[in-house]
């Protein structure tokens, strides 16, 4: 009896520990302010944390309590996961696990991929960051595989290849759990795959579904695509961010990436699912439903970006909506439980569009988007890098804004013919050159933005270097983010005045995060300048920013 | 084919000669030898280095690649550089001398 005692109070305990940070914990993150459990803070991707020891008055206390160096000279760009007084922090080269009393490393599993993959990874290598779940941390790899830790030791519990890095693919997107399937996207469209989205076992990594974001011949989608070649074989449409999740709808909606190759001629027709987002079931793939924001995209108007779930009063009446400030510029607001369109404005300087209709969804194109496609070098707005890139906005549902980095640059931008596609090379065919900046002309802005109207309630513009850190927006009515020379600042979410800034050793290009350890409220952020700006701006940046990543945490100096 | 290697050792030698010289009139390759440079250059090459070498996106500006050090120019594209991946088991050694054709003839604009 005794022993039977002893053996079930084992079982209780390993019970607790097996279902220690559940799919409740995961649906309910943000409600416990130590933990930080999903990509975007929260299923719903808002960024945003109710938070305020850390606020306008307090913040000019906001000091370094501990760095750790991450080794790594490729770049930092990702989210730390928080769980229980432990931080899971990724790069393309290694998982750390960090103590957040004490800033020591735990362990850390570095990965050894081979040194020609960088050739299939068209912006920038990096890792966006670690999912948890049932004791498990789980990251993607640059050579295309799915990797499982156990949380506590690092020792690698599974490994799973999602697909052959030679012919393209590469991972660099941060993993999904939803409805207890672990979920992940894939990259190359400038390579010529054909995207898709898998669920995984998060107990074996066997592969449960596989969905490929361009349907085959014969299935629903495919008569977008000419008929007469293989272009949707070769057609793109990746998935490189985390789709948020809606666990009372059970949907997901992940944004997909741009068409292949980037010249338009040999894929006449929508090209669908490219550009477009997809609201799916977690259990098996399946599409609920979908919009297409970029039609026939000949611009690199990847529609990945976060799609930041919220409920806004439209007319009077609250809807579910889904939101995206689209890299072609015009920002979005979904029915979420149906893909209606509700509102789609521009935000930034958009010539190759008048508007977007709304009875069809689709962008009226102008003279310029004709140009274009005719293949002539055309001055182009926004850029094919976007109204705003990945940068992650934040959403904060008590003053109902979008704050953001966003870009204001136009190129001068043209098809160029287009060759057979080979795999595992760049399958793009233009060509993308500056333009000259008029004098005073910002270079991109930090706003806040009211997602229906796209009316800014500031705009602080940036006339040296774009920001490409996400926005981090909190309860104690601050904004953080980072800048590519390295400072890590806090606005007043107010004005985007800015507040506070403290110096770190290497550029920003990543996610803050806030939460809570023993009462006290850290802020961290990682450094080490790399992704694409870094390709873009190192030849101004180079003599002044040095590479190299760290983990920065910050807290309040006691009165 | 024999033709073509021979051109290649013309205009290699000439290129070493001249580019030591720094002689302009190193540009005497042969056309497809070019054009398999610029194809492979527009491909592969531009999304770092620019479209036609205009534009380097952070990438080493090969409009500076000193003329005369061909061998670090092979062995970097062979075995990669800094942060650019190696290239040799996907390109020939040919294909490279035609990326350095390329590189040494320029753009005209």
């Amino acid at each position: 009896m005794k022993f039977i005692t002893a053996a079930s109070a084992v079982l209780f305990f390993a019970g607790t520990t097996a279902t220690a940070q559940t799919l409740d914990d995961l649906k309910n993150d943000g409600k416990n302010a130590d933990n930080i459990l999903t990509y975007g803070m929260g299923y719903h991707q808002q960024r945003y944390s109710p938070l305020k020891q850390v606020d306008r008055s307090t913040v000019k206390r906001l000091v370094p309590v501990w760095n750790l160096s991450l080794n790594n000279e490729w770049g930092e760009q990702s989210q730390p996961i928080v769980y229980n007084g432990v931080m899971y922090v990724t790069n393309a080269r290694a998982t750390v696990a960090i103590d957040i009393a004490s800033g020591k490393q735990i362990w850390k599993q570095t990965l050894d991929w081979p040194p020609e993959t960088p050739r299939v990874v068209c912006c920038g290598v990096s890792n966006k960051g670690a999912a948890i779940y049932n004791g498990k941390v789980y990251r993607t790899t640059l050579d295309a595989h799915v990797v499982a830790y156990d949380a506590k030791t690092g020792k690698e519990v599974w490994k799973s290849k999602a697909a052959e890095w030679k012919d393209g693919f590469s991972l660099t997107v941060a993993p999904l759990i939803a409805n207890g399937v672990l979920i992940t996207g894939i990259s190359g469209a400038e390579f010529g795959v054909r995207g898709f989205i898998d669920g995984w076992d998060p107990e074996t990594g066997k592969q449960l579904w596989r969905h490929y974001t361009i349907p085959a011949r014969g299935e629903k989608g495919n008569e977008t695509w000419p008929q007469d070649n293989n272009a949707w074989q070769i057609g793109g449409g990746s998935a490189w961010i985390t789709g948020s999740y809606d666990p009372d709808l059970d949907l997901m909606y992940w944004g997909i990436g741009n068409p292949a190759p980037w010249a338009s001629q040999s894929r006449p027709g929508d090209n669908l699912y490219t550009s477009s987002v997809l609201a799916m079931r977690p259990k098996t793939g399946e599409v609920v439903w979908y919009y297409q924001f970029t039609p026939n995209d000949a611009y690199d108007y990847d529609a990945c970006w976060e799609l930041i779930l919220a409920e806004l009063k439209v007319q009077g009446q609250p809807r579910k909506v889904a939101m995206q400030l689209n890299r072609n510029g015009f920002l979005y607001v979904l029915d979420r439980t149906n893909g209606a369109l509700i509102s789609a404005k521009a935000y930034g300087k958009v010539n190759w569009a008048s508007h977007v209709d709304m009875k069809t969804g689709r962008p009226v194109e102008t003279d310029i988007a004709k140009s274009i496609r005719e293949a002539r070098a055309t001055e182009h707005w926004p850029s094919t890098r976007g109204a705003k890139n990945w940068e992650h906005a934040a959403f904060n549902p008590q003053t109902g804004l979008l704050y953001a980095n966003t870009l204001h640059e136009g190129r001068m931008y043209k098809h160029l013919e287009t060759k057979p596609h080979v795999v595992g090379q760049r399958y793009m065919y233009i060509e993308n050159l500056p333009l000259p900046r008029g004098a005073g002309e910002p270079v991109g802005h930090i706003e806040a933005i009211d997602p229906l109207t796209a009316e800014k309630k500031w705009r602080v513009p940036l006339t040296d270097f774009q920001m490409w850190s996400a926005m981090l927006a909190t309860g104690g009515g601050l904004l953080f983010t980072g800048k590519e020379t390295g400072e890590f600042i806090a606005l007043d979410a107010d004005t985007g005045k800015q507040l506070w800034q403290f110096q770190t050793g290497s550029g920003i290009n990543a996610m803050p995060v806030t939460y809570t350890h023993q009462g006290r409220q850290y802020v961290t952020v990682l450094s080490g300048i790399g992704g694409l700006y870094w390709n873009i701006a190192r030849e101004q940046l180079k003599d002044t920013v040095p590479q190299g990543g760290s983990v920065w945490t910050f807290a309040l100096m006691p009165n | 084919m024999r033709g073509v290697f021979a051109s290649f050792a013309v205009a290699i030698a000439f290129a070493w000669t001249s580019a030591t010289a720094q002689s302009p009139q190193l540009l005497n390759f042969a056309p497809e030898q070019l054009k398999t440079g610029a194809d492979i250059y527009a491909r592969n090459c531009s999304p770092c280095h620019g479209a036609r070498m205009l534009d380097p996106q952070g990438a080493f500006d090969l409009r500076k690649f000193p003329r005369d050090q061909h061998e670090r120019f092979v062995n970097s594209v062979t075995r990669g550089k800094n942060q650019m991946p190696p290239w040799g088991d996907l390109l020939k050694p040919e294909e490279i001398e035609a990326l350095w054709a390329y590189v040494l003839a320029g753009e005209k604009g």
